[in-house]
């Protein structure tokens, strides 16, 4: 495929070569040649048309003919994650403890990756006296992570570039010398193998948290409550890259080696006071709690930069010559007060109520409280007398509830129009505005109502649940594009108000169950809608604006949005994808406004240019229903349990427009797909254009092209255990022991074959590395 | 009752430390509206305003990229290398935008506004001395917004009545819809800014600054555009005849790249390490030089046929000291001289004395430029003494060439080309003059489907469009989009 865009550079543009297929050729031929010769291989054309097949033979007797580079074999391996615990608990009936040490090895499937972690436990609870019971939890864990993370950048996303078929003509050696090869690829990859050497980063993190709770009753009901929990996590994180990499800094005309060296601690404090009183006279039982919390959370960074390093054989920052440094805290408190009351009427009635009021850091003076509440009752009318004499029905439960939470923004500071300094000119001091805010920023508002029915059949044999639900949420908290003369590029605001709705459906029951073998299944379902229902106006519209934004994952913008009153929260924005022309093989969309190049069998118009065509909302990415599927096998101690889940719904391959392009860019990858369906003169019928030279797809369109089915149904999670019998084990003096495999992510079943349909939040997948099969074998004894 | 006392009073002073614990500030950002209460706060913006213009998104490397890569100046040795799209002219609504123009742009007027409007709130309150700042930030203000206009809009004399770029003349608030104002209305406003703030400026040299020079510099600029060359002609005349800046002679002409701050530096940008650095893959100097940019075999960009046979037509011209061999001369095995080694200070790479070679100050006015702008507007005013002697002046860098008798417009050019190579500056003229541009497309690995060869400035990519993410919110500037796109 390469061949043919060299081909038609020559044949249709330059001046020498124009309409000559021979020259053309002979060009394209000699192109690929300076690319690859100096890895081994040579080119012949079996002929001077567009598509007859090029051969890739040896060159230089460089001992590759025929053979090619597994980059995959080089770069990822089988993963292996060992785990080791080891606890003890036991006690009197004063204090009982409980305590642990477990160690986990992680060599994941990127051969650089690794990880290991070795945690520690103490649980104590003590009973002082008759009224007081104090608990305490100590946990301290330490971490040691290396290697790096995916990005979309093509140098270094490992899995990306074992995609592509050029790839095996690359190899990690000169085939001349047998050294490392240095140089960078065509296409800006690089020699990993090599380079992987020249640089290292490594992550170590203490993780500490101890709870403290003091339970105090006071008399027979009424309790007293108080918990402090500490947390903090220190993570010190060393970067280090040799002078020899190609990312290397340069100082006077040198490279040389640069150290970064960073240490970010992350503390949580919460304290909570409540007092509870629980009751029960005659058929009425009351419960009723109230309370104080508050939080505070703060993180600190600081960060360490040297470069110019004085000797390749240390690799810190005290041996630099050039110096940086930066340090800073930043956090959030919060502070509540809360309030529940429960009541029930002979194990028949329900009814329950709460409130809170919440103060937090990261709203204005003016806004920062906010009072939410709830109400729910339930009614188990099975408890009824009425409901005492047949077999049929054994439980069956009405609820309701209605209430109001609030939701953050997720930034600290969000509300404050700030300045930033360390924008330094000359070396003197500068700052800058880093922000445009409003202080009358409030919370999000979500108003839920809920309505279920739970039952049970034959003996709780049958069981299931039907649950409806509405939740409006008001000021949805986004950060909103805004036009660009301002200054800012987006601001954090209240935009407006959505809605979510739906139903879920649970069902469960045991198909057969004897004393020996029980055999359960169960299967559960959620069918949701999302809706724009009210977006921010000006003065006298009365319409709000459109919300256009992209997906945030990965800071990759793979997908674009567009929130639009009336229509879903997932709206996919951009061209309508026509397809591919039959006789040309080229893109064409439809325009959806008055332009057209010729018009289709429905009489729609359509063009050749995407430039020509509008953008429209073009599907909703909220899954029509999505769940799982449960069943359970157990005999005597053995036990296999399948786990499925699945999806009904639309996503979109943010990753495929790298792997299908049609054009311009030489060594894009392209997939086997691509191959065998794109349109050729002997396969008029494709259904992915042909790869022209010079025109393309332009990759940064965001187009129907990559909406697809993405239903799927995945096998989960598959456990076996065995739990040893007594009889045989109790003679060791084991009390219990059990053997288990277990598998995740074994089958799918999937609409879209090309990329893993268990998509993010939003809808899209990229270019992360995929989920993967795991196998797991495990050994639990108990003394 | 004690019991009770106690209680409230611990309630009460709970509550009274909550107004406390939840007022969480950052310890690296302070609130906007007290940025500035005083002199040395003001200093400190303005240094900020300052850093912001390093942006590689315009000062620090696009923008001055884009004068010489559009302008035939400059060729690529292969496709889809760094900013090649300048090159091929490949610009569209959504793809190679060159969006980062018009988003830093605004941001950095937006600083300056900030800084404007609390000095003028200040001096209402009484606090004097900070006129100078003001005016720096005026300036700056008045030049973004005349290279945005150049960059989005039409030439002053191709169509002045056409769309320019929305004013900010003041600070715009968070929902504004600001719509394209003509190149006529910003210009006006520019002349006016550049006019007011040049009364309060130093008239002395100020490094790394914006001073009464540069500012007489940029409105020589605009008025080269309007064909006012008479005033053109005389605010230059002010500049050479202040005695403030000095030619460099031709010995010191390449040394003049390697340090910092040059007799002829009028205004020069400051990038500093560990500030405006942008390292050895993304600085300015590395996009003209063999060996720079995405690693040691690949140049983006190297001096075009046309531009070397300018150059040569003298051998001994001082401007080759400071151009090396590229890509094209190494592969093929001769030398050809086209890596320009300006913004890395010398062809070693020492770079300009930081400990950084690529951290390079940016000229973004010299001397010389001035000179040839008296040149230029003395030729086209019949001033034909002036416009010789302006002329020689620069034309002395080659030795081995006469002064002609009767410099014309167009000699001043070529040499106003052979001496400002590699400083963004070609493009502008080009278009200004309404010349045919034409591009070098003879580098054989290269394709180019995006333009022709040969143009002038009524082919619609000459400017920029107005790019997805600005339409998206603000919906009423879509029906103001540059025409073609």
């Amino acid at each position: 495929m390469l061949y043919e865009v060299f081909w038609d550079y020559n044949y249709y543009w330059t001046s020498s070569n124009k309409g000559d297929a021979a020259k053309s050729s002979a060009n394209a031929i000699s192109r690929m040649k300076t690319k690859f010769n100096k890895h081994g291989y040579d080119f012949i054309a079996s002929g001077t048309g567009r598509y007859d097949p090029v051969q890739v033979v040896e060159y230089d007797n460089s001992g590759r003919g025929g053979k090619y580079f597994d980059w995959e074999k080089a770069y990822f391996g089988t993963g292996v994650y060992q785990t080791y615990d080891l606890s003890v608990s036991g006690g009197s009936d004063v204090a009982s403890y409980y305590t642990s040490v477990s160690y986990t090895k992680d060599q994941g499937r990127v051969k650089i990756n690794a990880y290991d972690r070795i945690s520690g436990r103490v649980n104590l609870d003590q009973k002082v006296g008759k009224h007081v019971e104090l608990a305490t939890t100590v946990n301290i864990a330490s971490t040691d992570r290396s290697g790096y993370n995916d990005t979309w950048n093509n140098g270094s996303n490992l899995f990306m570039q074992t995609r592509s078929l050029l790839w095996g003509l690359y190899w990690p050696t000169d085939y001349k010398t047998g050294e490392d090869w240095t140089a960078r690829y065509g296409s800006y990859g690089q020699n990993n193998l090599y380079y992987n050497n020249k640089w290292s980063n490594d992550s170590k993190t203490l993780k500490t948290s101890i709870n403290e709770a003091l339970t105090v009753h006071i008399i027979p009901g009424l309790d007293a409550k108080t918990i402090f929990s500490f947390d903090n996590t220190d993570t010190k994180d060393e970067y280090y890259i040799s002078a020899e990499h190609f990312n290397a800094p340069t100082v006077d005309g040198k490279a040389v080696a640069r150290s970064i060296s960073m240490d970010t601690e992350v503390r949580k404090i919460v304290s909570s006071t409540t007092v509870s009183y629980n009751k029960t006279f005659g058929a009425h039982t009351l419960g009723l709690l109230a309370g104080f919390e508050a939080e505070r959370n703060n993180t600190r960074f600081s960060r360490a930069e040297g470069k110019n390093l004085s000797t390749s054989a240390l690799h810190t920052v005290a041996t630099a010559g050039v110096l940086d440094a930066n340090a800073y805290s930043w956090g959030n408190s919060m502070m509540s007060i809360l309030s529940r009351a429960e009541y029930n009427y002979d194990n028949r009635y329900y009814l329950s109520g709460s409130f809170r009021r919440d103060g937090s850091s990261r709203l204005s003076p003016l806004t920062r409280w906010g009072n939410f509440w709830s109400v729910a009752g339930s009614w188990r009318i099975s408890n009824e007398s009425f409901m005492q004499n047949q077999d049929v029905i054994s439980n069956l439960r009405l609820r309701a509830s209605y209430g109001v939470n609030g939701t953050l923004p997720s930034s600290n500071y969000g509300w404050r129009a700030l300045a930033a300094y360390g924008y330094n000119y000359n070396a003197a001091p500068g700052g800058i505005l880093s922000n445009v805010a409003s202080d009358d920023l409030r919370w999000e508002k979500s108003y839920t109502y809920n309505l279920a029915l739970e039952f049970g059949l034959f003996d709780n044999r049958l069981n299931g649940s039907v649950e409806y639900f509405n939740r409006d949420s008001k000021d949805l908290l986004m950060n909103v594009p805004i036009s660009r003369v301002t200054g800012f590029s987006s601001t954090l605001r209240n935009i407006g108000e959505v809605n979510n709705h739906g139903f879920e459906v649970e069902l469960s029951g045991d198909i057969i169950r004897n004393s020996n073998f029980r055999w359960t299944m169960g299967i559960n379902g959620a069918f949701t809608r999302s809706k724009v229902t009210r977006l921010y106006r000006e003065e006298g519209k009365s319409v709000g604006q459109d919300i256009i934004w992209y997906d945030p994952t990965g800071g990759d913008g793979l997908c674009q949005f567009i929130y639009r009153e009336g229509q879903s929260m997932l709206a996919v924005y951009g061209f309508e994808w026509a397809g591919v022309e039959k006789s040309s093989g080229l893109n064409i969309w439809y325009s959806n406004n008055e332009n057209y190049d010729f018009k289709d069998e429905n009489g729609r118009n359509i063009v050749y240019d995407y430039g020509d065509a509008d953008e429209v909302i073009l599907a909703d990415l909220v899954p029509i229903v999505h769940g799982g599927i449960t069943t359970d096998l157990s005999w005597k101690g053995l036990t296999l349990g399948l786990n499925f889940n699945y999806k009904i719904g639309k996503m979109y391959d943010g990753a495929e427009q790298n792997t299908t392009d049609d054009g311009y860019f030489w060594e894009r990858i392209r997939s086997r797909n691509m191959w065998e369906n794109r349109w050729t003169d002997a396969n008029p019928n494709g259904t992915l254009p042909r790869i022209i030279g010079n025109d393309s797809e332009d990759f940064e369109q965001y187009s129907s092209r990559h909406i697809h089915n993405g239903s799927f149904i995945r096998l989960k999670t598959v456990t076996l255990s065995y739990n040893l019998p007594k009889s045989l084990i109790g003679k060791i003096g084991l009390q219990g022991t059990r053997v288990y495999f277990s598998g995740q992510n074994l089958l799918t079943f999937a609409a879209w074959k090309y990329c893993d349909p268990e998509v993010n939040a939003y809808g899209t997948q990229g270019w992360g590395t995929p989920i993967a099969r795991t196998y797991t074998f495990g050994l639990e004894f108990s003394f | 009752m004690k019991k009770i006392s106690i209680v409230l009073t611990a309630i009460a002073l709970v509550l009274s430390s909550c107004a406390d614990f939840l007022d969480v500030k950052p310890t690296n950002q302070a609130a906007a509206s007290l940025s500035i209460m005083n002199e040395s706060d003001a200093k400190v913006m303005l240094n900020g305003l300052y850093s912001a213009l390093t942006t590689s998104s315009f000062y620090g490397r696009n923008f001055i990229l884009y004068g010489d890569a559009k302008s035939g100046d400059l060729t690529v040795q292969s496709n889809g290398r760094g900013y090649d799209y300048m090159f091929a002219y490949n610009h569209s609504v959504s793809g190679y935008s060159m969006s980062g123009f018009w988003t830093s742009g605004y941001n950095i007027i937006m600083l300056c506004n900030n800084i404007i409007e609390n000095i003028d709130r200040l001096k209402e309150e009484g606090t004097t001395g900070l006129d100078e700042y003001r005016a720096q930030a005026l300036t700056i203000r008045a030049m973004v917004h005349y290279d945005m206009c150049r960059l989005y809009g039409k030439c002053y004399n191709d169509d002045k009545s056409s769309y320019g770029i929305p004013i900010a003349d003041k600070t715009v608030p968070a929902g504004a819809q600001l719509l394209r104002n003509s190149v006529e209305e910003v210009y006006s406003v520019v002349i006016r800014d550049l006019d007011d703030a040049a009364t309060s400026l130093s008239k002395k040299k100020n490094n790394g600054f914006v001073n009464y020079y540069a500012n007489r510099a940029l409105k020589a600029r605009a008025l080269m555009d309007m064909e006012n060359y008479s005033g053109a002609l005389s605010l230059a005349e002010e500049i050479i005849n202040s005695g403030v800046y000095k030619l460099y002679t031709n010995k010191e002409w390449a040394a003049s790249w390697s340090s910092q701050f040059g007799s002829e530096s009028i205004f020069e940008l400051g990038m500093y390490v560990n500030e405006g650095d942008l390292g050895n893959t993304g600085c300015l100097g590395a996009q003209y030089i063999l060996g720079g940019g995405n690693g040691r075999n690949n140049q983006i960009f190297m001096a075009s046929k046309a531009f070397l046979e300018l150059l040569g037509e003298d051998p001994d011209d001082v401007r080759w000291e400071i151009m090396g061999q590229d890509q094209v001369g190494e592969s093929e095995g001769y030398l050809r001289p086209g890596s320009c080694y300006k913004y890395y200070g010398s062809k070693d790479m020492k770079g300009d004395g930081k400990a950084s070679s690529s951290a390079v100050n940016i000229k973004l006015i010299r001397l010389s430029e001035i000179y040839l702008i008296a040149a230029e507007a003395a030729a086209r005013t019949s001033n034909a003494s002036k416009a010789s002697s302006y002329y020689a002046e620069i034309h002395k860098r080659s030795p081995n060439l006469p002064v002609p008798n009767g410099i014309t417009a167009a000699m001043v050019l070529n040499e106003k080309n052979k001496e400002l190579f590699g400083e963004g500056l070609r493009f502008w003229d080009l278009i200004r003059t309404n010349a045919t541009i034409v591009m070098d497309d003879t580098t054989p690995d290269v394709k180019v489907t995006t333009r022709e060869t040969s143009f002038t400035r009524s082919f619609y990519k000459c400017i920029l469009p107005i790019y997805n993410g600005e339409m998206n919110a603000n919906p009423g500037i879509r029906a103001q989009q540059n025409p073609g796109y």
